[in-house]
């Protein structure tokens, strides 16, 4: 196989360092691919990327795609996901400190807000929200994420959240398992198209009030009012550009109040929707004691002991913009561990390797917000079955070698 | 020339800061544009506000030093 060296000089002259190849820890060689801009990161949009490529690697990456609001809990979810696979997500060493990428052996992360086209100064004058399609680059999203399941390593850019400004580049190399998180990964149909499996977390309104208070209370300057009107004043673009996207994704996570104590707004006791698409391709949806059937479960009574307000999970087939689903749905929390196990000696098609891995996964990070509710449950779920995709995938790759490098 | 990173302290500055001239920008037309941008830079703020004080919170004092100084008596581990 052939190995090229591309120099990056014209984008970042402290990225040459970059530039030499090797093997990576993931054993396949890695091939580069740099997109030239001209002149500044705003003009990219319809100019054509100059591709260098090289021979055809024998890497297989899977790309993921995970779409959520900002303080939606992607983060969480994203760190439960990359523990499933092992080892822990860390960003890229030695480069930008405030980069949004985490890499572990398995996963690379990459945040969707890198691609933003215009900056936080631009998006002010020109009155437009990150939510706004405008404000985001899909053609290099696109272009990249593609580059990246071929197996070419690309030089991404940075947006930084802290600065607000779009920062130099860094060299993103081809991992096993791409995550794409953000707003966005699922509205340019063309980066639809790449991804191998796409998560929705759905959070509902009164939720996501009650999560931004606990997560901005303390923070000053901020108070009820700057919160709620924080969120009111983005629901138009939500509702246009981000929540639309549900109806593409083969799972989503929803997060409601619950409603085993009537009118409760805390947003401490939850109630979670585990809906699953039916008939997507190595993916199998999880299913409470028989398949297809309309189940409600209360696992509280003789055999096990809840304190109040109990656990109620409830499944069944249902339609989900007009797709046919797999419903599963968890309303209440956990006090103990033996409740977990419990359920889980419930649950089947869960994807896992030995009895108990599900609770051992929860159990490794029950620091982690969601890991006494449903949200947690699902979170670790979902992460067993990308995992399963990925071996079906791969398998599968390996027995039509020929149809893996048609690209 | 590599940029200069605002520390965590100074994130919770520009975020009472953005919220001041978001209500600002509002006073004015709450349905316009730059109402609409100013709010989601509060957003963008208070979430980057978040992840620095998780990251914070995450460092256990005797774990930061002992990455510095592994050879020490309170710091040695050993596998068997």
């Amino acid at each position: 196989m052939a190995i090229c060296t591309v120099y990056t000089t014209k984008l970042n002259p402290a990225c040459s360092s970059f530039s030499t190849p090797s093997k990576t820890h993931l054993g396949f060689h890695q091939k580069q691919v740099v997109f030239y801009k001209k002149s500044s990161s705003r003009s990219t949009r319809g100019t054509s990327p100059y591709f260098i490529t090289c021979s055809a690697g024998d890497s297989q990456t899977i790309v993921i795609g995970l779409a959520a609001d900002s303080g939606c809990g992607k983060s969480t979810f994203m760190r439960r996901l990359t523990s499933v696979f092992g080892g822990a997500a860390e960003p890229p060493k030695g480069g930008n400190p405030d980069s949004n990428t985490l890499i572990s052996d398995t996963t690379t992360v990459i945040c969707l807000d890198d691609y933003h086209s215009l900056d936080r100064t631009g998006r002010k004058e020109k009155g437009v929200t990150a939510l706004d399609p405008r404000a985001n680059n899909f053609d290099l999203m696109y272009e990249q994420v593609k580059a990246l399941k071929d197996g070419v390593a690309v030089e991404k850019p940075i947006y930084n959240h802290v600065t607000g400004l779009l920062d130099p580049p860094e060299l993103i190399k081809p991992p096993k398992i791409l995550v794409i998180e953000g707003l966005h990964p699922m509205f340019d149909s063309r980066v639809r198209d790449l991804l191998d499996f796409s998560i929705y977390l759905d959070i509902s309104n009164e939720v996501k009030f009650a999560w931004k208070i606990q997560r901005d209370m303390a923070e000053r300057g901020h108070s009820l009012e700057s919160i709620k009107a924080s969120i009111e004043a983005r629901k138009p673009d939500f509702d246009a550009y981000i929540d639309t996207q549900k109806q593409y994704a083969d799972t989503v996570i929803e997060v409601l109040p619950t409603q085993l104590i009537p009118d409760d707004n805390e947003g401490k006791v939850l109630r979670v929707k585990l809906i699953m698409k039916e008939g997507v391709e190595y993916f199998s949806p999880v299913y409470l004691f028989d398949e297809g059937s309309t189940i409600s479960w209360i696992p509280c009574g003789r055999k096990l002991t809840c304190s109040y307000p109990g656990i109620k999970f409830t499944y069944g087939p249902d339609a989900y913009f007009s797709h046919e689903v797999s419903v599963l749905e968890m309303d209440g929390q956990f006090d103990r561990l033996d409740e977990l196990i419990y359920v889980e000696s419930h649950l089947s098609n869960i994807s896992t390797k030995f009895y108990g891995e599900v609770t051992q996964q929860m159990l490794k990070h029950a620091d982690f917000p969601g890991s006494n509710n449903g949200t947690g449950l699902f979170q670790t779920i979902v992460g067993l079955k990308i995992r399963d995709l990925f071996e079906q995938i791969i398998a599968s790759k390996a027995k039509t070698p020929v149809e893996a490098t048609k690209a | 020339v590599r940029p200069v990173y605002a520390a965590p302290d100074k994130i919770s500055d520009k975020v009472e800061e953005s919220i001041k001239n978001a209500e600002a920008a509002c006073g004015e037309n709450p349905a316009s544009g730059e109402c609409v941008a100013a709010w989601d830079e509060v957003e963008e703020l208070s979430a980057a506000a978040s992840h620095a004080r998780d990251k914070k919170k995450d460092s256990d004092p005797l774990e930061a030093y002992c990455k510095d100084h592994p050879e020490t008596d309170e710091c040695r581990t050993y596998e068997d």
